[in-house]
């Protein structure tokens, strides 16, 4: 009979803090680079010039439609073969930020979509130019509308930062599974895991619920 | 370029490719019927039910799905069977149960969604909770949640590629096997992702058709005029 015994976990405790650590550092350092790769994005899909339309709306698609893990791989094995070596967590962070980039603009592209055709032509009309428009008039209210969804991107971001470890970068989930493994105590460390993990983006969470409340657009019921 | 590797390998790439699909779609049907359930309950007022559904779906929602697989193929699955489960079995449950948290969660937003005259409609014909629930409620649900529910199965095919990293040869695990041999990963990765793509992209076609459609079968037989 298994018995569950969670002393185990002092021993690991300061390689566990150094994989949180990890985790910690691409989360945030993916999130901010993410988030305007994703701003970036949406305003490209929405300027007058086909071309970069076209550019960003076939790039969205194509990172929307691949895997993850395939697409670190592809920085990390795939780039070295072409002569570019870059260290691991590097090729985490630009593959997550651009992975999660393609999602946060398709977010920001359903807020831009939700907000009145006349604000547009209203902003146009006054004679801001169209980058304004974008700055000043839509971004600032697409940005409060999609709040929710934002913040569920960003703790997809940090759930999926559990898959750099097979790109050999030693974040949690890296430390977590070396540990069961070692010492085959699968339940005591999956368990410490799962709650690291749910704590993570149980704070996220309550940041994005948080800021929604404060930053809501009075008198606008948000329905998502 | 060795694009030459993709050529010699290919029936060992399909082989894969075969794998993949299996596991997807036996997930997909496991993760439909079990993410119902889960949506009901979560949506019903069965005391003990929605709590244990609530938590059950809170608690898979918020971890990263390769703690789950491997916690499954490693943890779970030795200790209610006696013995270690095959990979492919325990990516299928571990994809299945996963799934069905988020599966579960869009139906609860599409029984949401459905306005109290359809169920009062259907108080009023007689009918009791299960009927309404299996007659009236959960098709128009599932109709109207169909471009969720699809973009949740397109992030599943993506899903299945952390099979590999318990050791099911699937589509992304026989790529590594071949690179492992040839060093020349570049082409292999393309190669794979394209295939996902492909896939991946035909089905979120197929989602926005049924997104652009204003309205789903059930519902535009209210529209039609009786004659």
């Amino acid at each position: 009979m298994y018995e569950l015994d969670f002393n185990i976990l002092y021993n690991a405790l300061p390689s566990i803090i150094n994989g949180l650590r990890v985790t910690l550092l691409i989360s945030l350092f993916s999130s901010f680079f993410a988030f305007i790769i994703g701003v970036l994005l949406a305003f490209l899909r929405n300027t007058e010039f086909s071309a970069a339309r076209f550019a960003a709306t076939a790039y969205v698609e194509l990172v929307r439609n691949i895997p993850l893990l395939i697409l670190l791989y592809l920085f990390y094995k795939g780039l070295s073969n072409i002569g570019i070596n870059l260290p691991s967590i590097i090729c985490g962070i630009l593959a997550l930020s651009l992975y999660t980039g393609a999602f946060i603009s398709e977010v920001l592209r359903s807020g831009i979509n939700s907000i009145a055709r006349e604000q547009f032509e209203a902003a146009r009309g006054l004679g801001l130019s169209r980058r304004q428009t974008f700055s000043l008039v839509i971004f600032p209210q697409a940005i409060r509308i999609i709040l929710p969804p934002l913040g569920s991107q960003f703790i997809n971001l940090i759930k999926n930062s559990s898959l750099v470890s097979f790109i050999a970068v030693t974040d949690l989930f890296y430390v977590i599974y070396k540990g069961a493994v070692d010492d085959f105590r699968i339940f005591e460390f999956f368990i410490a895991g799962a709650i690291i993990y749910m704590g993570l983006t149980g704070i996220v969470a309550v940041i994005s619920n948080l800021l929604e409340y404060y930053l809501k657009i009075p008198g606008r019921t948000i329905k998502v | 370029m060795f694009w030459s590797d993709i050529f010699y390998n290919f029936d060992f790439l399909m082989k894969g490719l075969l794998i993949t699909l299996e596991l997807a779609s036996v997930s997909i049907i496991g993760s439909l019927i079990i993410g119902v359930i889960l949506g009901v309950f979560r949506y019903s007022r069965l005391f003990p039910l929605n709590i244990i559904a609530t938590a059950f779906i809170e608690l898979i929602r918020s971890i990263p799905l390769i703690l789950f697989i491997v916690f499954v193929h490693f943890g779970l699955l030795p200790a209610i069977l006696g013995s270690p489960a095959s990979f492919f079995q325990s990516s299928c449950i571990a994809l299945t149960i996963f799934t069905s948290a988020y599966v579960a969660e869009i139906i609860r937003g599409g029984l949401k969604s459905i306005e109290m005259g359809n169920i009062d409609a259907a108080k009023s014909l007689g009918l009791n909770y299960f009927q309404r629930l299996a007659y009236i409620i959960l098709p128009l649900a599932i109709t109207r949640m169909m471009p969720a529910l699809v973009s949740q199965f397109i992030s599943l095919i993506k899903d299945t590629s952390l099979a590999s990293t318990i050791g099911l040869i699937e589509l992304t695990r026989s790529g590594e096997i071949i690179y492992e041999r040839t060093y020349h990963e570049l082409e292999i990765l393309l190669f794979i992702a394209f295939i996902y793509f492909i896939i991946c992209y035909s089905l979120s076609f197929l989602s926005r058709n049924l997104e652009s459609k204003s309205c789903y079968p059930i519902e535009c037989r209210e529209l039609t005029p009786i004659n």
